[in-house]
């Protein structure tokens, strides 16, 4: 008896809840699945937190006017635990389950270009910041975007300030990890070393995850190069340097990583030893990169690291740069009609926390990379087109610090 | 040069992968456990230096047997209250049960200790000094004599002491070990924790030649199957030998195919080990 009661009792109940009427508020819900967990969450957490973020301050903002009406902007964000098979199921069920309707990225190359594919098999715009790679572009996908530079080009103004240093380096040795990435940074720079006239002494590239260096070490060593350049995942970036160490390789110049260097986590990591690395960024939080919704790109940096309690670095402004340029687009085309938004996003064309977005007829943003070192503890922006900073150069052996 | 400098970069990181390997091969050939964890176990001990180092101000050397120490216990507390449930199942039973252990231990490590990269990073830990010509690291050097250091006490525990006779009479024949009184639920336990802290010690040392993520266990679980396959699970030394075997044959590989092939190639010789010697690896398993 008592049974039956709370049986119907909760019936009841939930026949009350569902006479409820549904929320009134328009929605827009931007999918997306990213690393939480697994080998890249320490990156995958730029996106998931830019997201957020950015979300939060634009609905606090009033949200996205389409014809009239109000929307908010909502997140359906899956943890891919750094699994491309799942990140691929992820989108699948984001478009065709949860109905999203619209796509946000990944984090990494090698996952854009699989779960990209989703989006135009569906037709669904995906605007990513987080892949890079010219694998990505060259497949003459209408409904992809991306907030990263062209992979092959990372290391243009490296090269270009390599050439207006004294003593300059006129050999260099190339060392690339074997994901989609990082090949097509180490075909792209390949050119740009020739181009520049300096020799390719030494060539390698190594496996993904790898955690030992000491055979790459030697050969470089052996070579007696006048300076590095690496390419890979960051926790990679890590052992190579502090092997470096280990064995006493010194490049006779200098040293320079695509990844690590910007974030915070690799110098708390190395202390001292992370001093001379030269490392690159597409983004600093300066105050002359005006936007919309937070002003600027040093107040959503400040914003960022009061609510997360850690600094953003590129990957997070990319992030949040993803979101905004769905609302332009979606305002634009006055629609939420994907055909239309995509059409609207391609001719994207405003300012930002993170650049001034603008796609290349690939979907494809094109931005110069900033040169940084890390000196004394400090990441120093050194040099784009210019001299920003005076570079400490050339780096002097380990033994020698 | 470069070849007698990558065979010893090669010996010197061969050592560490034997000491790795070490724990795994004595609780699979004692309670015949595939522990799928023991790669989960070396980060929780990297990270338990890590910590005793950090937070501490201990040397990691210093930190190396309190961690340990620690370590026994937690595998000891682990063979107790879970694993014995299983240990006399069959293979699959256990390989589920660790690879589920391995997923519990992983992510428990990322809600602890973020995914943030850790280093044990004493002011020694880049040091190095030259013996004709080679560069020898002094961390590097440092973790293979502790590697061979505990393999010669594994070794003398199992063979001198009346401990090591129970353990290797266990796995010869429970039945007739219970007749002299030996008590497995026992035994297991501190066998598994002699696993486990030998774990957390490799865990320590590869913190300061490599760096601490909660991901690292996977591949070194895989590492240390090869090795464990290869050295075989009757004698320590045996294990060292083949961790110094794989790190000398990857250090090759790298030299004279590629980097990108190191895996190929040790995962290749645990194949050629199976075919050419299969009835000892059978039987070892």
């Amino acid at each position: 008896m008592k049974k039956s009661l709370a049986l119907s009792a909760a019936l009841l109940a939930a026949t009350a809840l569902s006479a409820l009427p549904a929320a009134a508020e328009n929605v827009i819900t931007l999918g997306a699945s990213v690393q939480m967990t697994g080998a890249t969450a320490n990156t995958g957490r730029y996106y998931k937190d830019a997201y957020a973020l950015a979300v939060e301050k634009i609905n606090a903002a009033g949200g996205v006017k389409v014809g009239g009406k109000t929307y908010k902007l909502k997140l359906d964000m899956l943890d891919n635990q750094s699994d491309v098979n799942l990140s691929v199921r992820q989108y699948v069920q984001l478009v065709s389950s949860d109905k999203v309707n619209f796509l946000l990225g990944p984090f990494a190359s090698n996952f854009v270009i699989s779960d990209s594919s989703v989006a135009e098999k569906y037709q669904i715009p995906m605007v990513e910041g987080g892949g890079s790679s010219g694998q990505i572009f060259s497949r003459g996908y209408k409904y992809v975007f991306g907030t990263l530079p062209p992979a092959g080009n990372y290391y243009g103004s490296t090269l270009e300030m390599m050439g207006k240093l004294k003593p300059t380096a006129k050999t260099v040795a190339l060392v690339a990890a074997d994901d989609s990435f990082d090949v097509s940074v180490a075909k792209g720079t390949r050119k740009l070393i020739k181009k520049a006239g300096m020799k390719i002494a030494v060539d390698e590239s190594y496996a993904e995850n790898s955690s030992d260096f000491s055979s790459i070490l030697t050969k470089i060593k052996a070579a007696k190069v006048d300076s590095i350049l690496w390419s890979g995942h960051e926790t990679e970036a890590l052992n190579f340097l502090r092997q470096m160490k280990q064995l006493n390789v010194s490049p006779a110049d200098m040293y320079a990583f695509t990844v690590g260097v910007p974030t915070a986590d690799f110098r708390n990591a190395l202390g001292k030893d992370a001093n001379y690395a030269f490392g690159m960024t597409t983004w600093l939080p300066d105050a002359s990169l005006k936007d919309k919704w937070f002003g600027d790109a040093a107040e959503f940096a400040k914003e960022y690291k009061a609510k997360y309690g850690y600094d953003p670095d590129y990957h997070a402004a990319s992030g949040a740069a993803d979101v905004e340029t769905y609302v332009y687009a979606i305002e634009k085309a006055g629609s939420l009609n994907p055909k239309k938004v995509r059409d609207a996003i391609a001719s994207s064309n405003f300012d930002s926390l993170y650049a001034k977005v603008k796609y290349g007829s690939n979907g494809q943003i094109n931005l110069p990379q900033i040169v940084v070192q890390i000196q004394d503890g400090q990441l120093k922006p050194v040099y784009t087109d210019h001299f920003i900073n005076k570079p400490m150069y050339p780096a002097p052996a380990w033994d020698k610090r | 040069m470069v070849l007698a400098q990558i065979l010893l970069n090669g010996v010197l990181l061969g050592g560490l992968y034997g000491l790795m390997a070490l724990g795994m091969a004595l609780v699979w050939g004692v309670l015949n456990i595939v522990n799928l964890s023991h790669g989960a176990l070396i980060m929780l001990g990297g990270y338990v230096t890590y910590y005793l180092f950090t937070l501490a101000g201990i040397d990691p050397f210093v930190a190396l047997p309190i961690a340990m120490v620690i370590m026994f216990c937690f595998g000891f507390a682990l063979q107790w209250g879970v694993l014995n449930l299983i240990v006399r199942s069959k293979m699959l039973n256990t390989l589920l049960i660790t690879f589920g252990l391995q997923v519990v231990l992983t992510f428990t490590a990322q809600l602890l200790f973020t995914a943030d990269f850790r280093t044990i990073n004493p002011t020694y830990a880049g040091n190095n000094f030259p013996v004709g010509g080679l560069t020898v690291s002094v961390v590097r050097l440092a973790a293979f004599l502790v590697a061979i250091a505990l393999a010669s006490i594994l070794w003398f525990v199992l063979n001198r002491l009346p401990l090591g006779r129970a353990i290797r009479a266990t796995a010869q024949n429970l039945t007739a070990a219970r007749l002299y009184g030996v008590n497995p639920r026992v035994l297991y336990a501190v066998t598994f924790g002699i696993g486990t802290a030998l774990a957390g010690a490799a865990g320590g040392l590869y913190g300061m030649i490599s760096n601490l993520t909660p991901y690292i266990g996977a591949s070194l679980t895989a590492k240390s199957f090869v090795i464990a396959i290869i050295g075989g699970l009757s004698n320590p030394f045996y294990v060292i030998f083949g961790g110094i075997f794989v790190g000398i044959a990857e250090s090759l590989t790298a030299l004279y195919i590629g980097p990108t092939y190191t895996d190929v190639i040790s995962f290749g010789l645990l194949v050629v080990v199976l075919v050419v010697r299969p009835s000892r690896a059978v039987r070892a398993a």
